[in-house]
Formats: C-alpha cells, sequence, structure tokens
C-alpha cells in the first residue's frame, strides 16, 4: 500500500507527516494515528500533507473531522501543504477546507497565522 | 538480548559446594559427637576444651550429677522435645542441644552469656502473636505481620520475608527494620543469592544463624567421623559453619549477623524470614530462635489457603470483568467500540494489563499505554499469522516489534472476525522490577580450586536485564479475552445481517422513484452504488419550491453503511423543510448546519445546491464543502467556484455564501459527486478535466448527457457515482 503516516516534528510542533495516497482507504490509519496525538492533550498538532501525492475527498473529509476533534480538545491543528502539491492542494481548495482549519503552505507561515489570530481576538 | 550471564563454571562449583559437611562450626558455641549409649565423644569442636574445661571421655562427664541425669532421660524421649536442656558448665549456664546425625549423638553447648533475650513477657504473648497471624486475610497482611513480630522477637535490625518466584529470584514483600534504614521492600534478588543445595538445606532445616559474619571457623577434630570415614552431617547442626561466599556476601552488604527461617508451602521452599543485624554481632537466645522458628512454621502453615484465596481473587475479578463486558455488547449492539472502551468498565479493566487496542469495523481505539497507533495493527496481525496470541515476549516472535517493548513486551491478541482483533499490552518487566544488586555482575576470583563465585560488591537496586520480556499472561486471562471476543463476533455477525436488510430498504428510500415532474425543466439522474458497500451516503433531490421555484440537491454524508445512510435520510428531509422555507440555497444551509450541530453531533456531509428560476433561467449556487457544479453553454463548460463553504457539521456558525449564474438557452447544469472524478493514478485535476471535456462537448438533453459523460468518464466501482443533469425546456 501506497501510504505512511509518521510520528514527525514541524515548526517545534508534533506532527504527522502523511505519504502516498491519503483515501477512502488510509484516511482511518491517519485517524486513528492522531487520535493519541489529540488525546495526549498536546495543544498542537500538525497535518503534513507534503509527501502526500493524492487526497481524495475521503482524505479531506477526515482532515475536518481531526480539525473538529482538535477544536474540541483545545488543540490548534494545522494542515501543511505546499502550493507545488497540487493534487493535494486543489481538492483542499476545492472543498474549502481553510475554512475549517488553517491550511500553510509552509512550516514557517505556522508561526504566522497562530500570531495573526492572536491578534485578530 | 540478554546480559552475560555468571561464568556458568564457578556458579555449578558454588553449587557443588558441600555446605552441609563444613568439616566446621561457628566459634559461638562448641559441638561433642557421641557415640550411643556409651556417650563416648568421637568428633570434638576444637575449642570445647575452651568452652567445656574438658576434652575426650564420656558426655555426662562434661555435666554435674543432676544435668547428667536430665540428659539421660532427655536421650530415652523426642530430643526436639527436650531441646534445649538449660545446664551449668563451670558455673555459667548453657542451652545444649541434641539432635541424631550419622549414626552419632550431636551434643551443641550454647552459653546463655551473650545472647539477647526478648524474656518471659514476650513468649507470655505468644498465644497474642499467633492469633494475629491466623487472623490474616491476605498474604500481604500475614507478611507484614510474621516480619514484625519476629523483629520483635528477636531484636535485629531489619527483618524481610522473601518469597521465590518461579525461577529461585527473590523478592521481598514485607519488611520491618530499624527507622533509619534504606528500605529494601520491593527490592529483587537473583536465584543465584540461594543456591540449589542451600535451598534443599532450608527445606529440611528450618533456622540459621550466624551471630557474628567475622567470625574464625572452628574446625572439628578428627575431621572425619570415625563410623562413615566422612566429614560429619551437619546439615541438623545449629553452630554448622557457613559457606565463605556467603560470609563473603554478607560483609558487602554490610551485614554483622544474620538468620533466616524458612516458610515452606507443602513441601517446596516458598519464601525466607531474612534477618540482618548491622550494629554488630547479634545472637538470639536460642529458645527465642525457636519460638521465631515456630512463628515462621506457623505461616507456614496458614500460606496454601491464603494463596490459594489470592490465585482465587484474581479468577473471581476477571470472571466478574468479562461478564460486565459481555453484558454492555449485549446492551448496546450497535456501538460495540463505544461500550467496550467509552463506559465505566473497558476493556483495559477485563485484565491486568497497562495498555488495550480494540480495533472494529477497522476503526482502532487504543486505551492506556499502547504502542502508536500506527504500529499497533502491524504488531497484532503478525502475531495473530504466527498463531501467538498469549506472548511475554513479543519481540521473540516479531523481531521488528523490539523497540515496543517498553509498552508491548507482552501482547494478548484475539481476533474478533476478519481483520478485527481485540489486544491487551505489558511493559517490559524492566519497568516493573527492581533487583537487589546486578545478579549479573557477580564476578568471579580465581582459587586454588578453580574460579568461585564472588558476590557483588554493590547492593544498590538494579534494573534486571530481563529484556523484552513481560509479566506472563495467566490462563484465565486468556481464557476471558477469548471469551469476550466469542461475543462480539456473534453481535457483529448478527449486526452484519441485519445492516443488509436494513440498509438495502433505507436506499430504496433515497433514490427517488421518478423524478419529479417540473414545468419547464429537464432533469436526468444516474445513481451507480458501489459494489463494496450496500449502501454509500450520496443522495440527491429535487425540491419545487413554491413559485415555480425548483431546488436540486446532490449530497454526500461521511461514512457508509447503515449509519450513514441513516444520517443521509433525516439531512434529505431537514433540508427539503429548511430549503422550503429560507431565503435563499445558502440559508438552507445554515439551517441544515445548525441541525447536524444540534440533532447529529459528530455527522459530516458535503451538499450542493442549485436553486433554479425556470421562467427566467436564474440559478442561486451553494455549496458546503462539495466539488463545484459544471455550467455548460454554447461557449464551453466552467466550474462554478463562488458560493463555496466548508462541509457541514465541521464549523458551528459558517455563514455560507452563495452564487448566481444564468442558464440560457441550451445551457446544462451538471452536479455530481466526488466518485464520478476522482483517481488515484491520474488525480483529481484530471478528473476535473476529462469531465469538462465530456459535458462541453456532449449532447444538449440531459439525459444523453449524463450516459455520455459516465461512458467517457467511465468511473471505477469503488465508489458511490452520483450525477444529476439540468436544463431548460
Amino acid at each position: 500500500m501506497l501510504f505512511d503516516v509518521a510520528r514527525t516534528t514541524v515548526a517545534g510542533r508534533p506532527a504527522l507527516t502523511v505519504r502516498g495516497e491519503l483515501d477512502l482507504a488510509t484516511a482511518p490509519h491517519l485517524a486513528a494515528a492522531a487520535e493519541p496525538l489529540l488525546q495526549a492533550a498536546g495543544d498542537a498538532l500538525v497535518v503534513d500533507l507534503s509527501h502526500t501525492r493524492f487526497l481524495d475527498s475521503s482524505g479531506a473529509r477526515t482532515l475536518m473531522i481531526l480539525a473538529r476533534r482538535a477544536r474540541e480538545a483545545g488543540a490548534e491543528l494545522h494542515v501543511l501543504v505546499p502550493r507545488t502539491n497540487r493534487p493535494v492542494r486543489l481538492p483542499i481548495d476545492l472543498l474549502d477546507l481553510g475554512a475549517a482549519v488553517p491550511v500553510v503552505a509552509s512550516a514557517s507561515e505556522i508561526g504566522t497565522v497562530v500570531a495573526r489570530k492572536d491578534a485578530g481576538t | 538480548m540478554t546480559a552475560p550471564r555468571a561464568d556458568e563454571d564457578a556458579l555449578l562449583r558454588c553449587a557443588d559446594e558441600p555446605i552441609a559437611i563444613p568439616g566446621a562450626v561457628q566459634p559461638h558455641g562448641a559441638l561433642l559427637a557421641v557415640t550411643e549409649p556409651d556417650l563416648a565423644v568421637v568428633v570434638a569442636s576444637a575449642n570445647a576444651e575452651e568452652l567445656l574445661g574438658r576434652s575426650g571421655g564420656t558426655l555426662d562427664q562434661y555435666l554435674d550429677d543432676a544435668d547428667a541425669a536430665r540428659l539421660r532421660e532427655a536421650l530415652d524421649g523426642d530430643l526436639a522435645e527436650a531441646n534445649p536442656i538449660r545446664v551449668q558448665v563451670a558455673g555459667a549456664e548453657v542451652d545444649l542441644v541434641l539432635h541424631r546425625a550419622d549414626g552419632l549423638l550431636v551434643s551443641e553447648w550454647e552459653p546463655v552469656a551473650g545472647a539477647e533475650q526478648a524474656g518471659a513477657a514476650w513468649h507470655r504473648r505468644l498465644p497474642t502473636v499467633l492469633q494475629r497471624l491466623s487472623a490474616t486475610a491476605t498474604l500481604d497482611e500475614l507478611t507484614e505481620v510474621l516480619a514484625r513480630d519476629v523483629r520483635t522477637l528477636t531484636g535485629f535490625d531489619r527483618v524481610m520475608v522473601y518469597r521465590f518466584d518461579e525461577a529461585w529470584n527473590g523478592e521481598v514483600v514485607a519488611e520491618d527494620r530499624r527507622e533509619d534504614l534504606e528500605p529494601f521492600l520491593g527490592l529483587r534478588y537473583p536465584a543465584s543469592d540461594i543456591p540449589a543445595q542451600a535451598r534443599a538445606l532450608y527445606t529440611s532445616n528450618w533456622m540459621r544463624i550466624i551471630p557474628d559474619a567475622g567470625y574464625q571457623r572452628v574446625p572439628l577434630d578428627p575431621p572425619a567421623n570415625p563410623l562413615t570415614g566422612r566429614p560429619l552431617d551437619l546439615s541438623g547442626s545449629i553452630l554448622r559453619s557457613v559457606s565463605p561466599v556467603h560470609l563473603e556476601y554478607l560483609a558487602n552488604m554490610g551485614v554483622v549477623s544474620s538468620m533466616s527461617v524458612s516458610l515452606i508451602d507443602r513441601g517446596r521452599l516458598w519464601g525466607l524470614i531474612s534477618c540482618h543485624h548491622y550494629a554488630g554481632p547479634h545472637r538470639p537466645s536460642y529458645p527465642d530462635r525457636v519460638a521465631a522458628e515456630f512463628l515462621g512454621r506457623t505461616a507456614s502453615l496458614l500460606l496454601p489457603t491464603l494463596l490459594a484465596a489470592g490465585e482465587t481473587d484474581g479468577l473471581v475479578e476477571v470472571a466478574r470483568r468479562t461478564a460486565e463486558l459481555t453484558a454492555a455488547v449485549g446492551r448496546t449492539p450497535r456501538a460495540l467500540a463505544t461500550a467496550l472502551t467509552d463506559q465505566d468498565v473497558t476493556v483495559l479493566d477485563l485484565l491486568p494489563a497497562t495498555g488495550a487496542a480494540v480495533r472494529l469495523g477497522g476503526q482502532l481505539r487504543l486505551l492506556g499505554t499502547t504502542p502508536p497507533a500506527e504500529r499497533v495493527v502491524p504488531l497484532v496481525r503478525a502475531l495473530l499469522d504466527a498463531g501467538a496470541t498469549a506472548t511475554d515476549a513479543a519481540s521473540r516472535v516479531v523481531p521488528e516489534a523490539a523497540d515496543l517493548a517498553a509498552t508491548a513486551s507482552g501482547v494478548l491478541a484475539v481476533p474478533v472476525g476478519g481483520e478485527d482483533f481485540l489486544a491487551w499490552f505489558r511493559p517490559e518487566t524492566l519497568r516493573e522490577v527492581t533487583w537487589g544488586g546486578n545478579p549479573y555482575q557477580s564476578k568471579t576470583a580465581q582459587t586454588d580450586d578453580g574460579p568461585r563465585l564472588s558476590p557483588r560488591r554493590s547492593f544498590a537496586a538494579w534494573s534486571e536485564t530481563v529484556r523484552e520480556t513481560s509479566r506472563p499472561w495467566r490462563e484465565h486471562e486468556v481464557a476471558a479475552a477469548r471469551s469476550l471476543a466469542g461475543h462480539l463476533a456473534a453481535a457483529t455477525l448478527s449486526r452484519a445481517e441485519e445492516d443488509n436488510r436494513l440498509a438495502g430498504a433505507l436506499q430504496r428510500t433515497l433514490l427517488l422513484e421518478e423524478l419529479p415532474k417540473v414545468p419547464g425543466v429537464a432533469l436526468a439522474a444516474r445513481y451507480r452504488p458501489s459494489e463494496d458497500d450496500v449502501v454509500g451516503g450520496d443522495w440527491y433531490d429535487l425540491v419545487p419550491l413554491p413559485g415555480g421555484r425548483v431546488s436540486i440537491v446532490l449530497g454526500d454524508v461521511a461514512g457508509h453503511g447503515l449509519a450513514a445512510a441513516a444520517v443521509t435520510a433525516q439531512l434529505r428531509h431537514a433540508l427539503r423543510a429548511h430549503l422550503l422555507r429560507a431565503a435563499g440555497p445558502a440559508a438552507a444551509l445554515d439551517g441544515l448546519n445548525e441541525v447536524i450541530g444540534a440533532l447529529l453531533p459528530g455527522e459530516m456531509a458535503t451538499v450542493v445546491v442549485a436553486e433554479l428560476d425556470p421562467e427566467s433561467g436564474e440559478v442561486v449556487v451553494a455549496s458546503a464543502g462539495h466539488l463545484p457544479v459544471l455550467h455548460a453553454g454554447a461557449g464551453g463548460a466552467e466550474y462554478v467556484l463562488d458560493g463555496r463553504g466548508p462541509a457541514l457539521g465541521v464549523l458551528d456558525a459558517p455563514a455560507y455564501g452563495e452564487t448566481r449564474l444564468a442558464l440560457a438557452g441550451d445551457d446544462r447544469l451538471l452536479l455530481f459527486s466526488d466518485g464520478l472524478v476522482e483517481r488515484v493514478a491520474t488525480g483529481l485535476a484530471a478528473g476535473l478535466d476529462a469531465l469538462r471535456d465530456a459535458v462541453a462537448a456532449g449532447p444538449a438533453d440531459p439525459q444523453e448527457l449524463l450516459d455520455e459523460v459516465l461512458g467517457a468518464l467511465n468511473p471505477p466501482s469503488t465508489d458511490d457515482v452520483t450525477l444529476l443533469g439540468v436544463a431548460r425546456t
């Protein structure tokens, strides 16, 4: 199976780096991998899709479910997708995923998003 | 994997050491072995003359007439009952202790002077002490009482109760000590500390004492018993000189005086009462030692009952948990994972474990301390494939799991059907056990007789490297796990059959038997269910509105199967109600999002609504996280990218937007679900492009158009595919 999810660190935050295809078959693995991190009451989690080569609507849905779970757990979730990763960026944009969870194009933006949010509220 | 063992040869030598026939005694008394009935001395300890004032001759010559008469009387009866005979020797009181060995009468003379005496007060309290012992309900209570009362009686600085495990490693299970001493409670000692021949001796002789570990051994003269030609058997002696290895061992611990009493369960050495003194030499009197031995014997008689009670406790507890969880499964057959993980009693409570995993319907839930989620499934799968339901050393079955030893050295896994399973985890014992000292650091010293064990120098707690091994799974625990899995499999099976029937029925209600006729509008719909699932979460609807307008809806609920179908039905009806009442599609989506938040928390759906006025051709489009609709006209086909918002059920109040377009002449509008355009091989962009091209070049009639699009895109049968085509007539 062309899928792997690894526990990594992005911008100093705990992260899950997803490789391969995030779709109906593999999305549950991401959800399962994220659950203990969210339960661990960490205040931040990054889902790194830099190395994901396919994202379908099931994968996008899983990201939205994670966003909701993170909000319930009081954790800040970021989804990292470089603009060059078109196959993944397109469904995220089409499904308006950004309305539900901060989608950033590089690790350096993660700090920026937080700062802006803090400044705005 | 295993730390290097101490030199096997040296261990064997130690095990060979003739501890029952050392040919010497300790200097706190004298030994005379005599033949019977003449009582002629044939073997004497070298200190006999000094202590007893004479040598050779017969035993009665060492005693005054009265004491000699008591000796003769004792020899006619049970020696154990006669001991000790308190006699006068050279004006001093001496306890005379008798036993028979190797065909000789062995007499041991221990001066009363210099011995500590608990006094008559303690002995008067003995009935109370015995009552306290027999009133204990648990092993912990028994060993605590034992340590406390033996210390009160004997006055040692520290009294511990050791318990041996299957491999003869010892654990300190109870302790009473001088307050300033470091606690040894919970420390473990390796089996090599008490070699096999010592354990054999302790099973027959219940009591040993070394009043001063720095003593000079006193040889027996002659070295051999004249009757046998071999050294005198001292296994029943109270003065027996101990192994120099043992003395070195005590010296390394700073122990000046030690005593131990055997605890024997049904003929097997179960443990020891071990007493240490650090302040200086220490010798409880013979009567006090006999009293301590008596407490040990009494405790030994109580052991079987308390041990059995402990075993039964575990059994009863696990059986009770099994029943509770099985009942929970029966109560909520539609939410098995919840029944097992979210209630007061979870699968983790079923049996003693530090972590548990529940995989049902492909969803994994973890409780307690477990390996990372992404490692759990491969680990359990590999163990089950290898036929290893219960292992206390998972890495021996699955070597690549070695790095998981901290959480999963022990794994108990039972399949529930298909790829589902239940699993429990235990950490490596290293996490749970502290050893007294490092059992693998016994240094071997060269002697004339070859290498000999020299006990370790440090007694600081050391973690034993029984690497990647956990506490073993007990038989009734494995049985309980299997039983629970059996109930789950049955519940899952009956649920699956029922689901198929219900989902089929529900699916028929979700799909329109016949499209309603709307004046001025040509409509076409195609639905192709996925081959993998009975029913998917796709739905579509046409809702004629007051004033001639019509709402065209296409949605997709997250998930598949009966649960998704049920949510789909509710959303479909709720959206109808909101479309009829609301000011427009975006407002209806806001209302529907509220419905999800209030009535279907946790559910998620995408939906797109196109509201058409057949009269004017005006279309209002609003999307909640759905793929865009396609607008085809004379100038080609374009996706409608405005009027989008997030999926339903993600945000509390998203405030959806909407966009307007005009459907002119032969223009067509196409609504579709993701299954039409998503392809792993080529990606979403390629699918969207192919659809646009097919629609742009396709016929104007919606029915023909949909057939042509399906033919051109040929979507895989792994997901639902839903298509709606709209045109004006």
